[in-house]
């Protein structure tokens, strides 16, 4: 435990004698949902290449406790690596909805974030976020996987402020999508 | 069996009747333009039973319309029927590019790859077809693998290959209506676009 309450200092009071920990339920779940981020591996185009570097070795990805899962049934976050075609677009709402709540996703790469070279297209989705919510974008053509980690950082941060009394674990931004294409508070999935 | 690619090209050459060497082959590869749209499957018959050329490796098309001006066309296509290609009533303008140095014209010119493995030898042939006319004998009897990409230079580029078994889209999506690497390819707005 002694690790753990070095890094806890204000959020969790161990009790004389050693034996117990006081903390509040949404620090304890959050904790958890942040350092067991499994990721689906879902490389598109070039930004995957990066991605599998971010894995290997040099970086290291599992000391995030971001394990790569080969099904989206065991998977909470979605790293959308790459361009996305309209083609691919059906597939990956299909994707989405297969994933356990609380989900995650992070657009990396300027494809993923807005078309990035190919917005004017007549193939490519003009951003991932017109189908599915994203909680992190992270910039870059490919972005270095220095900033793939830091963008998972950074989703640990918001994970960090999710309360369970504020509907299930899911956070409004994923409830509601990041844009609201339908108008109608949500776009239910439809593609 | 041929032992080099010159002595490949003067027997091809000397197959066809209406063939004759490529004004421009790519690269140093010998190449052969064809003028008869009935010859491309004797051809390939000869190329691959006579010469070894038993591996297809690509089909594929390139449109020498030039660039075109499209303001407003999307927008006329979408009024007249939206998720079907409307046929332009007239050619739409053709600016010529000054210094391109290519004779733009109403035309498709088709590409096939054909390789020899056993010789390493390489032969590529070429046949312009209209673009109002796209049509061209499908080499899916000879070639398996010409299955895919005929259906890629159809859904691309809107060449009908006669006798395929399944001329269907390959890569773009249901409701993408015409072909989008031809040159007056006007793009409507999708549901994915805003």
């Amino acid at each position: 435990m002694g690790i753990v309450l070095d890094q806890l200092p204000g959020c969790a009071k161990p009790l004389p004698g050693g034996q117990f920990l006081l903390t509040t339920t949404d620090y304890f779940i959050d904790l958890g949902r942040k350092y067991s981020l499994w990721p689906l591996t879902f490389g598109l185009a070039c930004c995957a290449i990066e991605m599998m570097v971010a894995y290997a070795g040099r970086f290291d990805f599992d000391r995030f406790g971001v394990i790569p899962r080969p099904s989206p049934r065991q998977a909470d976050l979605l790293l959308i690596a790459g361009t996305v075609t309209k083609k691919m677009a059906g597939p990956i709402v299909e994707i989405y909805h297969q994933m356990p709540e609380p989900r995650f996703v992070v657009a990396m790469g300027s494809c993923a974030n807005c078309g990035g070279p190919f917005h004017d297209s007549y193939s490519v989705l003009k951003g991932v976020d017109k189908i599915i919510p994203v909680d992190v974008y992270i910039p870059g053509c490919p972005p270095r996987p220095e900033a793939l980690v830091y963008g998972i950082m950074e989703l640990q941060k918001k994970i960090l402020k999710m309360k369970i009394a504020k509907g299930g674990g899911a956070t409004p931004q994923q409830e509601k999508g990041s844009r609201d294409l339908t108008g109608n508070g949500s776009n239910g999935g439809q593609v | 069996m041929a032992s080099t690619k010159d002595a490949a090209l003067a027997r091809l050459l000397e197959h066809l009747s209406s063939a004759e060497p490529a004004a421009h082959p790519i690269k140093d590869y010998p190449t052969v333009r064809l003028s008869d749209p009935a010859e491309i499957t004797k051809a390939a018959a000869f190329l691959k039973d006579e010469l070894g050329f038993d591996y297809l490796e690509m089909i594929t098309a390139v449109d020498w319309l030039g660039p075109m001006q499209l303001d407003g066309l999307a927008a006329a296509r979408t009024a007249a029927h939206p998720f079907k290609e409307t046929p332009l009533k007239a050619d739409p303008p053709v600016t010529p590019a000054p210094g391109a140095g290519a004779a733009y014209r109403p035309v498709l010119d088709l590409l096939w790859s054909f390789g020899n493995l056993r010789e390493n030898l390489k032969m590529f042939l070429r046949l312009e077809v209209p673009r109002d006319q796209a049509e061209v004998a499908s080499l899916t009897a000879l070639f398996p693998a010409a299955d895919w990409q005929e259906r890629e230079a159809f859904d691309l580029l809107g060449v009908r290959f006669l006798g395929h078994p399944n001329l269907t889209k390959i890569l773009t999506t249901e409701d993408l209506a015409g072909h989008p690497l031809r040159k007056d390819y006007a793009h409507q707005k999708d549901r994915f676009d805003e």
